[in-house]
């Protein structure tokens, strides 16, 4: 066992699994910066992860495939944004919506083209290659180590760096935060407000649709029915976990991915032999008890720190008397 | 003399008069656009749309078994509709009731599973288990939310998966009938089938899901301590000044919610299958998410509401057996629905000039 979480293919495996959830954790540190609640990042993989197979199926080219799930994913995000700041719907319940719409969607755009409700397994959908990094590759050790994976892994780090570049150095970045904390400030700085927000939402959809496009054209070969199963969700935890910086909720998201592989691994060596049902779980039970940890730990620090002013005050009290 | 007609005319200020109005215009024009787009999509499949579309409207009424069928489909949304008014009501968006219908079903079984208990001690019992099994569901995310300020919603949803695949182990392991010759539970004692009320596949659970919808309309809009919860749900902020310990409230709520979802899960399972047949989540909770949103959370319209989805989804069945078009349609159906309803400022429009023109009436008329 020891050995094999040393191995290379564990490290792979953990890379493949927190892929998704590092592009949905993103999408959701824009949305979170700009303050909108938005949980529908699920429904959005779900149609970019559609979309970008049939894309790619229908004009064999991926570049058109990759462009048909990312309008597929924006487009979605636009609907929610649109209904959300224009239309004042309760933004947890059309993030549902939207996740249901996802679903019940795609379920029917296979039915349609297929016959069947499962999978696209029949079609021809194209996947993004692996990368082999020219002379890093032939490095013994880190050559194996940082080479020779999806595209989408490295795009997945990529898109960290490229959210934390738009929040902390560009300037709509800067007027993404500023609506997000505190909307009356900035409109009174004569920002638009909720085209602000929607501009966020669109960047946060474009993000999600490129985990969505990962499911279907790199973890797996086809777009089969509900196949994000949760990593929207876990994605939002993570930010969460990472308290929506960039690099912490990177770190949090491999916590996640190594959290899945393990489940993965317990279950497949005969020495643990973990029933598949545990091995599932254990991306959810990780998340869960990550966050009542990091919630304990929050509500300890600022504990202490209210003690620690208390006694101050209490020794400048008693100091002026002396 | 007019004011005191106005006290028969029911709300006496305009403004009321006016929301509520344009409030059941804009579920009638949801539902419009939810059965156009529905059209639509039928075109696309169906060589008749035409008789397709007339089958999803009167689908259900074309034989006695589809009627039935309504009625059937119905009674579990009593159960699941009630509980998500309650903790929507205070203010928790949850999805957890849609995991403690699943594993409501699952502890039921365990129980259920048990020969030799006799019959008016093993269905309360079988109830009882599945409701403090729901009752912890629904309380995890609650509880994350008020001690920690996670989402709500996040946290029911990790809390859904795992114990939708704690059910899964459950059922394929420990309560696996290996005579069955497909993967299923041991048949459930016959002490533990829940009875019908004479009509075949109507059974108790339409009973006892009404008399949690009226106690869940009565403890929301009849005793303190569901004024209590609405407040918490309105304003966290005026709640905490009034002194109402929202923490408590919430949790308490959920506890109940939790109670009442699980147990439309061991109805349901008991009452229709002869042994434990779920693989996974059923949609019942979601299905109670669209209740409470069209009830605007209060329970007593949960059976109005519940009749209309159970309705539409009796319908689907009905499409699907007519014609090639998936029940599925429905899960695009419902969320264009809800995404409408919930859209508060659609029509914003002309709903202020209403109240506008209403209120200048109405100043003309005290002059």
């Amino acid at each position: 066992m020891a050995s094999y979480i040393f191995s290379l293919d564990f490290w792979a495996s953990i890379l493949r699994m927190a892929t998704p959830i590092v592009f949905a954790s993103m999408a959701a540190i824009i949305g979170d910066q700009a303050n909108v609640l938005c949980i529908g990042y699920e429904g959005i993989m779900l149609f970019a992860a559609l979309f970008g197979a049939l894309g790619s199926a229908l004009s064999q080219s991926l570049l058109v495939g990759t462009l048909c799930g990312m309008a597929a994913g924006v487009l979605l995000a636009a609907f929610f944004a649109y209904f959300v700041l224009y239309l004042d719907t309760k933004p947890l319940l059309a993030g549902l919506g939207v996740n249901t719409l996802g679903s019940g969607v795609t379920i029917y755009v296979i039915y349609l083209l297929t016959g069947m409700k499962l999978n696209t397994s029949t079609l021809p959908s194209l996947q993004f290659p692996d990368i082999q990094i020219p002379i890093v590759k032939d490095i013994p050790i880190l050559g194996p180590l940082v080479s020779g994976h999806n595209l989408m892994v490295y795009l997945a780090f990529v898109a960290t760096f490229f959210v934390w570049f738009l929040l902390f150095k560009t300037k709509l970045g800067l007027r993404i935060r500023a609506v997000g904390k505190d909307p009356n400030a900035a409109a009174s700085m004569g920002i638009n407000v909720k085209r602000t927000k929607f501009i966020a939402l669109l960047f946060s959809g474009l993000l999600a649709s490129f985990g969505g496009m990962y499911m279907s054209m790199g973890y797996m070969k086809y777009f089969s029915a509900d196949m994000v199963a949760g990593r929207g969700f876990l994605g939002i935890a993570a930010q969460r976990l990472g308290v929506s910086n960039p690099s912490l909720v990177l770190v949090v998201t491999i916590i996640f991915g190594a959290a899945t592989a393990f489940g993965i691994m317990a279950q497949t060596l005969p020495s643990v032999n973990l029933p598949s049902q545990f091995a599932s779980m254990t991306p959810y039970l990780a998340t869960l008890i990550g966050l009542a940890i990091m919630g304990e730990i929050a509500i300890r620090n600022k504990r202490l720190k209210i003690n620690d002013i208390r006694r101050k005050a209490l020794a400048e009290k008693s100091g002026k008397k002396e | 003399m007019d004011k005191f007609l106005d006290l028969f005319r029911g709300s006496v200020n305009p403004t009321v008069r006016v929301e509520k109005r344009f409030s059941a215009l804009r579920l009638l024009i949801a539902v419009a656009i939810a059965l156009f787009i529905a059209f639509l999509l039928m075109c696309t499949v169906s060589e008749n749309p035409g008789k397709d579309f007339v089958t999803l409207l009167v689908g259900p009424l074309t034989s006695k078994s589809r009627t039935i069928s309504i009625f059937n489909k119905l009674i579990p949304l009593l159960f699941t509709g009630t509980a998500v008014c309650l903790v929507f009501s205070c203010g928790q968006i949850t999805t957890a009731c849609e995991g403690a219908f699943y594993f409501g079903a699952v502890a039921a079984t365990v129980v259920a599973v048990i020969p030799g208990i006799p019959a008016f001690l093993h269905i309360p019992l079988c109830l009882l288990v599945a409701a403090i099994a729901g009752a912890v569901i629904v309380m995890i995310p609650t509880w994350f939310n008020v001690r920690y300020g996670v989402l709500t919603i996040v946290v029911a949803l990790l809390v859904t998966n795992v114990f939708v695949f704690l059910g899964q182990y459950l059922v394929a392991n420990p309560l696996r009938d290996p005579t069955a010759g497909f993967e299923a539970s041991y048949p459930f004692a016959e002490s533990a089938v829940i009875p019908t009320i004479g009509i075949r596949h109507i059974h108790l659970g339409l009973i006892i899901g009404l008399v949690l919808v009226i106690l869940g309309y009565y403890l929301l809009y009849h005793t303190p301590f569901g004024v209590e919860i609405r407040t918490v749900g309105n304003n966290q902020k005026f709640s905490q000044y009034s002194g109402i310990n929202i923490s408590r409230t919430a949790i308490v709520t959920s506890l109940l919610a939790g109670g009442m979802a699980a147990m439309g899960g061991a109805t349901e399972i008991l009452a229709n299958y002869p042994r434990f047949v779920f693989t996974g989540t059923t949609n019942h909770g979601w299905n109670g998410i669209v209740i409470a949103v069209l009830c605007k959370n209060n329970p007593k319209f949960v059976p109005v509401a519940a009749f209309f989805l159970a309705y539409l989804s009796a319908a689907a069945d009905a499409l699907n057996a007519a014609s090639k078009i998936p029940p599925e349609i429905i899960n695009i159906i419902q969320p264009i629905i809800i995404i409408f309803v919930a859209a508060t400022q659609l029509l914003s429009f002309w709903e202020h000039r209403a109240i506008v023109k209403a209120s200048e009436k109405m100043l003309k008329e005290e002059k």
